[in-house]
């Protein structure tokens, strides 16, 4: 059952992509300003959102592992951590090629950019923290702490760097002011598949989660026999 | 308001009022964390160390006596404080491993947030130890003008100094039975703090030449008070779950 | 379309779904671990319980 619906969410997903796809590229128009290259931002900034939501709903899931004490909940946050990053890194560096032509640098110290960098390199700690730690519920527990530290940070990272850098020049991102309202459109259309894509990877990695939960109870049976 | 003070007397007969019993638990804490790091000085010694050697590394970076240097001159002393802090907080639980002694301090009739309370004040006080005699040789080394806006100056250097604090004992409690503790802490402690740094070196940088705290300088006064709040709040409402296993 | 900034959009395109893919190969490679642990697991306790038991 699970597993037809995963199959279906990814096939939705798929017939979004390439029907939006060809949406960005043969029917919108070109940007005056950018040429071509602006259609990276149909990826780029969902990516990011779908990232900001996998956070925030790690976070969610681990609070309510500190009131509950369920696993499941402890292995939906990872999960959903997981999936984030990676949609975190797709961001990133989808971000890196625009501003190698636009701005003419791979990187600048824009707060968005720099708030998830940062925000990347804290949740990769957090999975990093989870891999040294063996026993299940002390893991779960610690994990949980940090992913709630860590997305109450996310904001006040996001502020301070802004007031920082609005005490320097900073590139203008849209040359042209206002979005097209067909652009601006766009985004949320190819978030729908993005949001998908995330909530298919997030079950695939929770189910071995599970497995991974059933091997730890086998092979404590195995060792009791 | 009646209710709870009838409370608070009766059971004030018995035991210490509850608000008085926090702050005298904590300063407990902090008065024997203190006392036996002063026994080996072990900690205190390595961060004093420590830091002397990168205030010495850095002047083969950058040029002591250039301009650009004294205007880097907080970010510098910050990078300086968050990683001789970093040794400090390290062992601030881990302290307590040998002859299970964490497993008696939570099983003592104290919460654990009254524990935390005491282990940060206990830090904070080594960790600015460490800075007021780096301060000096800060000063001496880069020729820096730092006395000119001394009150200032530690009013920054308290705020910015607790919010590493709070942040690295929360860790510090988080990481203690960790095989890899030493390399966890600094990796997940900066990234979290990097508002409190950034804060703490913006205004650190101005002060520490002389300059007086202008008023575009006081949002970042607010966003390192906001930081502290949020997180000591955050930190001693969780810490009762880390510690009880 | 417009032939400006071609290729670096198409290199856009193709970095995002390339982290994407890399994940889900981490992902089915971590699968792959889990089953043959299971495998080994099933095994294992089945060896045990018909040598196990008289």
């Amino acid at each position: 059952m699970r597993t037809k619906l995963m199959i279906a969410m990814a096939g939705i997903a798929a017939l979004l992509l390439a029907r939006n796809l060809y949406v960005i590229l043969l029917e919108l128009p070109d940007e005056a300003a950018q040429g071509a290259i602006y259609r990276i931002i149909f990826f780029h900034v969902p990516a990011a959102w779908t990232a900001f939501l996998c956070f925030f709903a790690a976070m969610i899931a681990s609070i309510l592992y500190l009131v509950k004490k369920d696993l499941r909940h402890d292995a939906f946050a990872a999960s959903a951590t997981e999936v984030g990053l990676a949609f975190g890194a797709a961001n990133l560096i989808s971000g890196m090629i625009w501003a190698r032509i636009i701005w003419g640098i791979w990187w600048t110290w824009d707060p968005r950019l720099t708030s998830m960098l940062v925000g990347w390199l804290i949740y990769a700690g957090y999975l990093m923290l989870r891999r040294a730690i063996e026993d299940p519920t002390e893991r779960a527990k610690i994990a949980a702490v940090v992913s709630i530290f860590a997305f109450v940070d996310v904001p006040i990272i996001f502020f301070s760097i802004k007031w920082w850098r609005t005490q320097h020049p900073q590139p203008v991102v849209w040359a042209g002011g206002q979005m097209d309202p067909a652009m601006y459109n766009m985004l949320f259309m190819n978030w729908i598949p993005f949001l998908l894509l995330g909530a298919v990877l997030v079950m695939i990695r929770m189910n071995q989660e599970r497995a991974q939960r059933e091997i730890d109870a086998m092979r404590r049976y195995a060792h009791a026999m | 308001m009646a209710i709870p003070a009838v409370r608070g007397t009766a059971a004030g007969k018995r035991t210490q009022p509850p608000r008085l019993s926090f702050l005298r638990q904590s300063l407990t804490i902090a008065s024997k964390d203190l006392r036996s790091e002063l026994r080996t000085k072990e900690a205190l010694n390595a961060s004093f160390a420590f830091a002397l050697v990168i205030l010495l590394l850095f002047s083969f970076a950058f040029e002591p006596t250039a301009e650009q240097t004294r205007q880097i001159a907080g970010g510098l002393l910050w990078l300086v404080f968050a990683f001789a802090g970093a040794l400090i907080l390290n062992r601030s639980f881990a302290r307590e491993l040998p002859n299970d002694c964490l497993d008696a301090l939570v099983a003592a009739p104290i919460s654990g947030a009254a524990l935390f309370a005491g282990k940060a004040l206990a830090n904070l006080a080594l960790l600015a130890a460490v800075e007021l005699v780096c301060l000096p040789v800060f000063g001496v080394f880069y020729n820096v003008p730092w006395t000119q806006q001394f009150w200032p100056l530690m009013l920054v250097l308290l705020l910015g100094t607790w919010g590493l604090t709070v942040i690295g004992t929360m860790f510090s409690a988080l990481t203690v039975n960790l095989r890899l503790r030493e390399l966890m802490l600094p990796m997940l402690v900066y990234p979290i703090m990097i508002p409190a740094l950034l804060a703490a070196v913006q205004l650190t940088t101005p002060l520490i030449m002389g300059e007086p705290l202008t008023a575009e300088l006081i949002p970042w006064l607010r966003l390192l008070a906001a930081f502290d709040i949020i997180f000591t709040a955050l930190a001693l409402a969780l810490v009762e779950t880390v510690l009880v296993r | 379309m417009d032939a400006r900034n071609f290729t670096y959009m198409f290199y856009g395109f193709l970095a995002v779904w390339l982290v994407l893919c890399a994940y889900v190969v981490s992902l089915a490679a971590r699968e792959r671990k889990i089953r043959r642990e299971i495998e080994r697991l099933k095994m294992m306790v089945e060896e045990k319980s018909s040598t196990g038991a008289p």
